[in-house]
């Protein structure tokens, strides 16, 4: 390919260049795998040594930390339950999102842009500023203690976003590919399913794992709406690590490093969309 | 009204309704119910008389409201400028880097979102361990014949908000990359052959062709930064305080909103009425900022 | 079908039960201490053999959260029956919106209860008792007992003798002092802890809190001003330090002093057994002057308004003014019970905490200046850091700190 940067056969001006570059880089990459490191090293250590010796490794290994947070904590139901949470909720911003970005992207009328607007606007405030009225909507309409009521404001919450970045991305794609399609009697939902969202793969795996984690890490409204043990999730069950004038960060950092192998997993799956590098292949 | 406009209309209908109904219901209509309570004078918890702007002149013109506002919406100003300079511009470059497949670029593709699966209370424990008096950082510099430059990088006045906002970058950096990355793949090739077989050099390329065409992505990451800069919270909150310690150094006005409208466990009580208002400030401060960039960039884009 | 039929068999059981414990009522518990979770299981198991026909539901939230949570729910109609409320200015914010019942008439035991701990529990606009005090919190000095043993020293007296102290801690090479200035709420403790021998004690707190003074009266501009005495004994960088810091270094014999409170001795002790610590009131100004400590109301034990189980939450709030949590709280949770006539001898610590408080004076900002917006506290947090940076003089804290209450504060407005 003539379009790749490389060093080999580069002048030498591009070649420094390149080198930064690659130093900048290969920094980052340090600078996010030793606090990764440190946080799973962290959950074989007691509270006292993680403050003692915080970068040293542990002198003896505390396995049990993960059997007391796992059978004794309960957290095996709670990784379970935020995993049906999350799954759910993300699976109906994904739909939800992407047909409203597509309806927000790929037509032009009059209120596109207040309907735009709308959308942008749940992300302009945190929803936490309001709990109290949200607090009455849920009781009023008895989703109290519900897992439906977690998963419906985490499908609020995701669709922002996931409308703002999809529709800019489907704005981008040429219109050819939609006339064409539409001569070989496509319909508009053809159009959204066979057309643009195949173009739109790297966007829509960069919008999962954006909004996939805080709603993953979220402990704040499952908190307030679930109530009953048998539903909480596991950042939840993470607060129950810190007390009023102490932390048990033993038994934190082993819930952390237990909570981020799902998104690292789902990351890396999603991250095969950007190096496959589809959708220039598509358009072609 | 044609046919044809009809079914237009149904299709959109079809597409956007769904999701603008959720975002209706279990967003804006609580979030406007609730900063609807600006206008009201609050008894603690309990909605008082109507008092209609009141508690918008105390905010932008009485004191302690007004330094403590100001203060904070100064900060809110050098998080996006730090952001938008240092942050989206290293991702640019790592998008534009990783698109041209530059050495070891499958492996960063795949590492660089990873500070952003982490929970914010990891990052800020963490990365309060690295800043601290006796923390790696300054370990580090001691390491390297720079004692001079150690710092109370959480603690000092001058200091702190741009180690939170730093810390903010290594964790976010990764998304503009990659949206940037993103944006780029989806360009057609023909456009990069043109240029080589033109002879246009690489820094040309850049600037007069991916630029151009990527605009929608420039738009996606500048709202969103504009948004993420007024709203900054957890950040602080995990690092430093809510009360934007030291002595209001590190106060944002999510800080302020938070703390006014629920009140401080270590320091206050909430007081509703004035916390709405900020929150309408910060609302209004992000719809007009969001659409002037909206506004602004996309009269740059380019139809391919 | 099968999974209806169980469905309709359960239901049918617990109609029944339901039919035969009509009179077994739930009983709701909100806390915001999680790390005391199974200890208060305990306490709560006892009642309830007590109290076959009531239930008591333990939920522990998260401390910060706590108070968002507790209006949510409480705004919205519901919430627990019985919950920790805070002292003070925290206990208005529920008092006086009406979700908190008044409990002069459901919890006789009150009459008993020292008129110091009521306060944090009786709401400024009525004058009605809306909680069941459960600690008080002592402010003073911790210092590690080998240090000084090894180095010869004494608890000191007076000011000039810890300044002695901390130097010879400095010049033997030990940390003398672990605290910092990060978490601005350890820099009014320590205000509270050391500051009260220098400005007058409860003189001046009456005076201030009537507006016959104020807080740029010279006393408490140089009260403050002594704190800048301990800078050079603070650790290198001390802004930066924060309260877990300073826990680490005190606990892992780093550093030979903490200023703090009561309610850090249990965790001190939990995180390392073969810590020999002991504590010293505020040194006072001069030789033979009493040792004044800041002492306050930690919390109250509330009942909700609109709970539906009145009786039944009452029983339980009578069981928290009883003797039995004031053993509970002193034995399992090493807290200051403020339960009147709990036998406190089984406790060296607690006995030594409550032979401070012959001398105590009210913990200024949090009893006296936390009703309204901009509390002293948040002033006071904010312009400690700075003047610690030095980037304020103490008359500026002290005017920072005047501007701010007078703004609201009705007494020094005149």
């Amino acid at each position: 390919m003539t379009t790749d940067l490389r060093f080999r056969g580069a002048r030498p001006g591009r070649a420094i260049v390149l080198s930064v570059a690659q130093l900048l880089m290969g920094l980052y990459a340090l600078l996010i795998f030793y606090p990764l490191f440190n946080m799973i090293v962290s959950s074989f250590k007691t509270t006292r040594e993680i403050f003692q010796h915080p970068f040293a490794l542990p002198v003896h290994i505390v396995l049990s930390n993960y059997k007391v947070v796992w059978i004794d904590r309960g957290f095996g139901r709670y990784f379970a339950n935020s995993l049906v949470v999350t799954l759910v909720a993300m699976a109906f911003v994904l739909l939800l999102g992407s047909m409203a970005a597509y309806g927000v992207g790929r037509y032009r009328y009059r209120l596109r842009t207040f309907v735009f607007m709308l959308f942008l606007s749940g992300i302009m405030l945190p929803l936490k500023a309001a709990i109290i009225p949200l607090f009455m909507l849920i009781k009023g309409l008895g989703l109290m203690n519900t897992r439906a009521a977690i998963v419906l404001i985490f499908l609020a919450m995701g669709l922002p976003s996931t409308v703002f970045i999809l529709s800019g991305f489907m704005r981008s794609i040429p219109l050819e590919l939609e006339h064409a399609a539409r001569i070989d009697g496509c319909n508009d939902w053809g159009i959204y399913q066979r057309i643009v969202m195949p173009v739109t793969t790297p966007a829509i795996a960069l919008v999962t794992i954006y909004n996939a984690v805080p709603l993953w890490n979220d402990f704040f409204f499952p908190l307030v709406f679930l109530q009953s043990n048998a539903l909480k999730t596991l950042p939840v069950g993470l607060t129950t690590f810190f007390g009023q004038f102490s932390t048990d960060w033993s038994l934190l950092f082993t819930g952390l490093s237990i909570a981020i192998i799902p998104m690292l997993v789902l990351y890396l799956f999603m991250s095969r969309w950007f190096i496959r590098g589809l959708t220039a292949g598509a358009i072609k | 009204m044609t046919r044809v406009d009809v079914r237009k209309g149904l299709w959109i209908t079809l597409f956007v309704l769904p999701g603008l109904a959720v975002v209706g219901v279990f967003i804006l209509l609580p979030l406007f119910v609730s900063l609807f309570n600006s206008l009201f004078n609050w008894q603690q918890l309990i909605r008082g008389g109507f008092v209609g702007l009141d508690n918008f002149r105390k905010i932008l013109l009485a004191d302690p409201y007004r330094t403590r506002f100001f203060n904070a919406l100064g900060n809110n100003l050098k998080w996006f400028i730090v952001t938008m300079l240092v942050q989206n511009s290293i991702g640019l470059l790592f998008g534009y880097l990783l698109s041209r497949k530059v050495a070891a670029g499958g492996f960063y593709k795949r590492i660089f979102f990873i500070p952003v699966l982490f929970s914010i209370v990891a990052v800020g424990f963490l990365w309060g361990l690295y800043l601290k008096p006796n923390g790696l950082v300054n370990a580090f510099l001691k390491l390297v014949g720079l004692p001079g430059w150690t710092h109370a990088w959480l603690g000092e006045e001058k200091i702190a908000t741009f180690s939170v906002i730093v810390v903010n970058i290594w964790r976010w950096v990764g998304f503009p990359s990659l949206v940037f990355l993103a944006a780029i793949d989806s360009l057609p090739g023909e456009c990069f052959e043109a240029a080589y077989l033109d002879g246009a050099r690489e820094w040309t390329t850049f600037w007069k062709i991916v630029i151009p065409l990527i605009v929608p992505a420039i738009t996606v990451i500048t709202v969103l930064t504009i948004i993420g800069s007024l709203n900054v919270f957890e950040q602080v909150y995990t690092m430093t305080g809510l009360d934007g310690p030291p002595n209001y150094s590190t106060d944002t006005i999510g800080t302020l909103f938070y703390r006014t409208a629920f009140g401080s466990v270590d320091s206050g009580n909430p007081q509703i009425g004035i916390g709405s208002a900020i929150g309408v400030v910060i609302y209004l401060l992000t719809f007009v900022a969001s659409i002037g960039s909206i506004v602004a960039t996309r009269s740059r884009e380019v139809e391919l | 079908m099968n999974r209806r039929k169980v469905f309709l068999a359960s239901l049918l059981v617990f109609a029944v039960a339901g039919f035969a414990f009509a009179q077994k009522a739930t009983i709701q518990y909100w806390t915001w201490r999680p790390e005391d979770v199974d200890k208060y299981n305990q306490l709560l198991s006892d009642f309830q053999k007590q109290n076959p026909d009531i239930t008591v539901v333990q939920t522990a939230q998260k401390n910060t959260e706590y108070n968002t949570i507790l209006s949510a729910a409480l705004s919205g109609g519901s919430g627990p029956d019985v919950f920790q409320s805070r002292a003070y200015g925290g206990l208005e914010t529920f008092a006086q919106s009406g979700y908190m019942e008044p409990l002069e008439q459901w919890v006789p035991e009150l009459k008993g209860f020292a008129s110091a701990p009521l306060r944090g529990a009786t709401s400024i606009k009525d004058g009605k008792i809306y909680g069941v005090p459960f600690a008080s919190q002592t402010l003073f000095v911790y210092y590690n007992k080998k240090m000084y043993a090894k180095l010869g020293l004494k608890p000191p007296a007076t000011w000039a003798q810890f300044l002695a102290n901390l130097d010879a801690m400095k010049k033997a090479g030990i940390q003398p002092l672990a605290n910092g200035g990060k978490d601005g709420w350890t820099l009014e403790v320590m205000m509270g802890a050391l500051c009260p021998n220098f400005y007058g004690a409860n003189d001046y707190f009456n005076a201030v809190v009537k507006g016959q003074t104020n807080f740029q009266d010279a006393r408490f501009v140089n009260a403050i001003g002594r704190l800048k005495d301990l800078i050079p004994y603070l650790p290198n960088l001390y802004m930066g330090v924060s309260y877990t810091d300073m826990q680490t270094a005190f606990i892992n014999e780093q550093a030979g002093h903490f200023i703090g409170g009561s309610f850090e001795a249990g965790y001190f002790a939990s995180q390392n057994p073969d810590l020999q610590f002991d504590v010293f009131p505020g040194p006072a100004a001069k030789a033979g002057d009493p040792q004044y400590v800041s002492t306050y109301a930690d919390g109250n034990f509330s009942m909700n308004a609109a709970s539906k189980n009145k009786a039944a939450a009452a029983k339980l709030l009578r069981w928290f003014a009883s003797k039995a949590t004031g053993d509970f709280f002193i034995k399992s949770l090493k807290q200051v019970s403020v339960v009147p006539g709990v036998d406190t001898s089984a406790d060296p610590f607690i006995t030594k905490v409550l032979s401070f408080q012959k001398y105590e004076t009210p913990y200024v900002f949090l009893v006296g200046f936390r009703y309204q917006q901009p509390t002293g506290s948040t002033l006071a947090q904010a312009a400690l850091q700075g003047m610690l940076a030095g980037t304020l003089s103490p008359a500026d804290v002290a005017k920072q700190i005047q501007d701010g209450i007078a703004t609201y504060y009705a007494p020094f407005k005149k």
